[in-house]
C-alpha cells in the first residue's frame, strides 16, 4: 500500500485542509465538534436534504456555504476531503460522486453494504489517487488502546480467547419507530448492520490471524428475539475459530444495561475494556505466589474501577461520551494526510472487516 | 371550512379536533401511522376523516393536504435528543409546508411556544407579549426552544414568500388530563417531594379546553394581516406555589413541597456558568436546571399578557385555571364529540323548548 500512498501528494504540502461535510444528522454534529479542535482544518461546506438543517447546521459551526443538493456543493464548494454520513445504502452512490469530483473521502461506517462494493469504491479511488477511509472510532478510544498496548506488550501472554459484546437498547426510539422505519432495516443485516463494523473491526484488531479465509469456522445464529416484521434481526451471536483462537461475537438489545464490552484471554491473564463506561482492566500472574495474586488482582481491579467512576464523571461534566475515538481517529487521519504517511485505518483493515461481515451473512455460515 | 389538524393524536390534538367539530368544521385528522388506538367519537363521524402519514416523510403529503380550507399544525417532538426534535418538528414542518405549496393551500395555524421568547436579558417582573424579542443566544437555550424557533423561522419565511395567510399561535404551559405538571414548576423528587424553583413566579397557564377553542378559532379568523403572532395565555396568571398547592389538593397523595428561593437559583446557575467559563471555557455540560439562560426561561417572576388574542379573536377562555384543575381530575368525557344526529334531535329539542 505505501507506494499507493506516494500518489496522494496533493495533502502532503497543504498548510490547511478544507473539508466539506455531507449529512446533517446526529453523527455529522459528533464529526463537526471533532473536527472544530483539529487545527489546519476548515470546514468549507455543509450538505442535508433538509434546507432548516442543513442552514442550522452552518451557523451553529461557523460553515461558510450550505446545500441540499450535493453534487452542486461539490462543484462550487472548494475542499480537498469530503466527510460521507449519510445512511450506508447511499454511500456507494455519493462516495463515487465525491471521488469523481477529485476529493479525498471519510466516510461512516459500514463504508459499503459489501465487500465487493467496498473493492470497487476503494479500486475507484486509488484509480484517482485518493484516500477513501472507513470511521473506525472505538479503536482509538482510551480502553481499547489500553487493551492493545497490554497484548502487545505480552502482559496476557498469547491471545486465546477474545469477545466483542455490544448491548443497546434499541428496542426503543429511534430504531424502534414503526411511524418512520429506520433506513437501517433495508440493510443485509438490517439495523444490526449499523453496528456490525464496530464489532468486526475491533474483533480482527486483536485476533492474530486477520485473513478470513484462514478462519477454520465463521457460524452466526442472526435472530428476531422482538417479533413483529420491523426488526430483519435484533440479535447476533456469532463464533469464529481461527487456529487456536475462540472468539464471539455478540449483540443484544434485550439485556440490561446498555454496554459495549471487549475481553481477551491470554495464556498468562486476561484483559477487559468496557467503552460506555470507559475502563481498562488487566487481571495477570504475578511473582507473588499463586495465594496474593487473586487478592492484589482485586485490589487492582478496585483501583480500577475507582479510577474509571471519577473519568466517567469527568467525562460527563466535559461532555465526551463514547465518541472519544472519533476525534483521535479524525486527527491522526488528518495529520496522516500531511504528513503524506499512511492512515490510520488502512484498505487491510477495512476490507477484513467488511469481509469478516459478509462472511458472517453467508448462509452456509448461518446456524 | 375544511381543516387538517396535524399531531391530533397528541394531548392538545384531540381536544382541537373535538373544538372544530363542534364549531362544524369539517376535519381531516392527521394520525401517525402506527397509531392504534383512536377515540370512539371519531370512527365514523360524518365530520371527521381519518389519514394516517408521518410527516418527516414526504410521502403522500401532497395527497392528504389537498382540498383543505386550513391547516392546523400542531405536530412537533417535545422528547428526545436535538435530532430527534429537528426531524420531528423542523423537517416534519418543511415537508408539510413543501406539500401545501404543491397542493395550492395558503392558510396556516401553527402551534410555537412560550418557550421561544427571550428569558436571560429580561427584567423581572417584566411583561411578556407578542412584541417581546425573541431567544438571543438560541443554541444555549434547550432544544425544545431551538427547534420550535427554526420551525416558527422556517413557516414565516414560506408565508411571506408565498403570501399565505399564516397565524402563529405560541400558547404559554397548556395542562390538562394526565399533564398537570410542568417544568416551570421546578422538579418532582419521585412522589413525595416536589421542588419548587419559583415560588411567586406567575404561571403563564392555558388549561387544554381554552387553547383548543383558542386555536380554531384562530384558524377562522379573516383578517388584512398575512402574518399574526398570538400568545395564548388564559388571563389570570396564578403563582407557582398556589398551582402547586390546588393541584396538591386534588391527589390522593400529598406531595411535600420544598420551596427553593429563585434568587438562590439565579445564583447557583450564575456560578457554574463561571465555572465553565473560566475552568472549561465554556464547554462543560451542565444540567439545565444551572444553565442560567434555561432557569430564567423556566423560572423567572414575570407577567404575562393575553390582550391582543382576546381583542383580535375575542377569545374568553370558557374555564379558570382552578376549573381546569378540576376538569382535569374529573372523569368527565372532555372530548367527546356529538355526533350529527344527536346533535340534530339535540337542536331540534332546544328548538322545541
Amino acid at each position: 500500500m505505501n507506494q499507493e500512498i506516494d500518489k496522494f501528494s496533493d495533502l502532503k504540502s497543504q498548510k490547511n485542509i478544507s473539508v466539506m461535510i455531507i449529512g446533517g444528522g446526529k453523527i455529522s454534529e459528533q464529526h463537526l465538534i471533532a473536527l472544530s479542535v483539529l487545527k489546519d482544518i476548515t470546514v468549507t461546506g455543509i450538505c442535508d436534504l433538509s434546507p432548516a438543517l442543513s442552514q442550522f447546521t452552518a451557523e451553529r459551526f461557523g460553515i461558510a456555504n450550505w446545500f441540499t443538493d450535493y453534487k452542486s456543493m461539490l462543484s462550487e464548494c472548494d475542499a480537498k476531503v469530503v466527510h460521507v454520513l449519510t445512511p450506508p445504502a447511499t454511500h456507494k452512490r455519493i462516495v463515487k460522486d465525491c471521488l469523481e469530483s477529485g476529493r479525498h473521502v471519510i466516510v461512516e461506517k459500514p463504508i459499503a453494504t459489501s465487500n465487493k462494493e467496498f473493492r470497487e469504491l476503494y479500486d475507484f479511488a486509488l484509480s484517482k489517487g485518493l484516500h477513501l477511509i472507513e470511521n473506525h472510532n472505538y479503536r482509538f478510544n482510551r480502553p481499547i488502546v489500553d487493551l492493545e498496548n497490554a497484548v502487545r506488550e505480552g502482559k496476557i501472554g498469547a491471545v486465546k480467547e477474545i469477545e466483542v459484546r455490544l448491548l443497546l437498547n434499541i428496542g426503543g426510539g429511534r430504531y424502534a419507530d414503526s411511524n418512520l422505519p429506520h433506513a437501517s432495516h433495508q440493510l443485509p443485516a438490517g439495523v444490526i448492520h449499523e453496528f456490525i463494523t464496530h464489532l468486526a473491526y475491533l474483533l480482527l484488531n486483536f485476533l492474530p490471524e486477520t485473513d478470513v479465509d484462514n478462519f477454520d469456522k465463521v457460524r452466526a445464529a442472526w435472530q428476531n428475539h422482538t417479533g413483529g416484521s420491523l426488526f430483519k434481526y435484533d440479535d447476533l451471536d456469532a463464533f469464529i475459530l481461527s487456529k487456536d483462537v475462540h472468539s464471539r461475537l455478540r449483540f443484544s438489545c434485550h439485556q440490561w444495561p446498555d454496554g459495549f464490552h471487549v475481553k481477551i484471554c491470554g495464556t498468562e491473564g486476561t484483559a477487559e475494556a468496557e467503552l460506555f463506561h470507559p475502563i481498562c482492566h488487566i487481571t495477570t500472574k504475578r511473582s507473588i505466589g499463586q495465594h496474593l495474586t487473586p487478592l492484589f488482582n482485586s485490589i487492582d481491579k478496585a483501583k480500577a474501577i475507582r479510577r474509571a467512576g471519577f473519568r466517567s464523571l469527568w467525562n460527563k461534566i466535559r461532555n465526551k461520551g463514547a465518541y472519544e475515538g472519533l476525534g483521535k481517529f479524525l486527527e491522526l487521519t488528518y495529520k496522516s494526510f500531511l504528513n503524506g504517511e499512511e492512515p490510520p485505518v488502512s484498505f487491510q483493515q477495512m476490507d477484513e472487516a467488511s469481509r469478516l461481515i459478509d462472511s458472517l451473512l453467508l448462509k452456509e455460515n448461518s446456524l | 371550512m375544511k381543516l387538517l389538524i396535524t399531531g391530533a393524536g397528541g394531548f392538545l390534538g384531540q381536544y382541537v379536533v373535538s373544538e372544530a367539530v363542534r364549531r362544524s368544521h369539517d376535519v381531516k385528522v392527521l394520525l401517525r401511522p402506527a397509531t392504534k388506538t383512536i377515540p370512539k367519537s371519531w370512527e365514523e363521524h360524518p365530520k371527521i376523516e381519518i389519514v394516517k402519514a408521518d410527516l418527516r416523510s414526504s410521502k403522500g403529503l401532497v395527497e392528504i393536504v389537498s382540498g383543505v380550507d386550513c391547516v392546523i399544525h400542531l405536530a412537533a417532538s417535545k422528547a428526545g435528543d436535538l435530532y430527534e426534535q429537528l426531524g420531528g418538528t423542523v423537517i416534519a414542518t418543511e415537508n408539510l409546508l413543501n406539500a401545501m405549496t404543491e397542493a395550492g393551500i395558503n392558510r396556516i395555524t401553527m402551534t410555537s411556544s412560550f418557550s421561544v421568547y427571550e428569558y436571560l436579558k429580561r427584567l423581572t417582573w417584566s411583561s411578556i407579549d407578542e412584541s417581546s424579542p425573541l431567544a438571543i443566544n438560541r443554541l444555549d437555550r434547550d432544544e425544545y426552544c431551538q427547534t420550535k424557533l427554526l420551525q416558527e423561522q422556517i413557516t414565516t419565511n414560506y408565508a411571506e414568500k408565498k403570501g399565505w395567510q399564516c397565524t402563529i399561535l405560541r400558547p404559554g404551559v397548556i395542562f390538562g388530563r394526565d399533564n398537570l405538571w410542568t417544568a416551570r414548576l421546578g422538579m418532582q423528587a419521585g412522589s413525595r417531594l416536589w421542588i419548587s424553583t419559583g415560588l411567586f413566579a406567575k404561571l403563564p397557564l392555558t388549561y387544554v379546553e381554552n387553547c383548543a377553542e383558542a386555536i380554531v378559532m384562530a384558524s377562522e379568523q379573516t383578517g388584512s394581516e398575512k402574518i399574526t403572532i398570538l400568545n395564548i395565555v388564559d388571563g389570570k396568571s396564578p403563582t407557582q406555589l398556589s398551582y402547586m398547592r390546588e393541584l396538591r389538593k386534588n391527589m390522593s397523595s400529598k406531595p411535600l413541597i420544598l420551596p427553593v428561593l429563585w434568587i438562590f437559583m439565579r445564583f447557583l446557575a450564575r456560578l457554574a456558568w463561571l465555572v465553565n467559563l473560566f475552568f472549561f471555557k465554556g464547554t462543560a455540560k451542565i444540567p439545565g436546571l444551572f444553565v442560567p439562560s434555561r432557569i430564567h426561561a423556566r423560572s423567572k417572576p414575570l407577567f404575562y399578557k393575553n390582550k391582543k388574542i382576546v381583542t383580535q379573536l375575542n377569545w374568553k377562555p370558557r374555564f379558570s385555571w382552578k376549573e381546569g384543575i378540576q376538569r382535569a381530575v374529573s372523569d368527565d368525557e372532555l372530548t367527546l364529540i356529538p355526533n350529527q344526529m344527536e346533535k340534530e334531535t339535540l337542536a331540534s329539542a332546544e328548538k322545541k323548548t
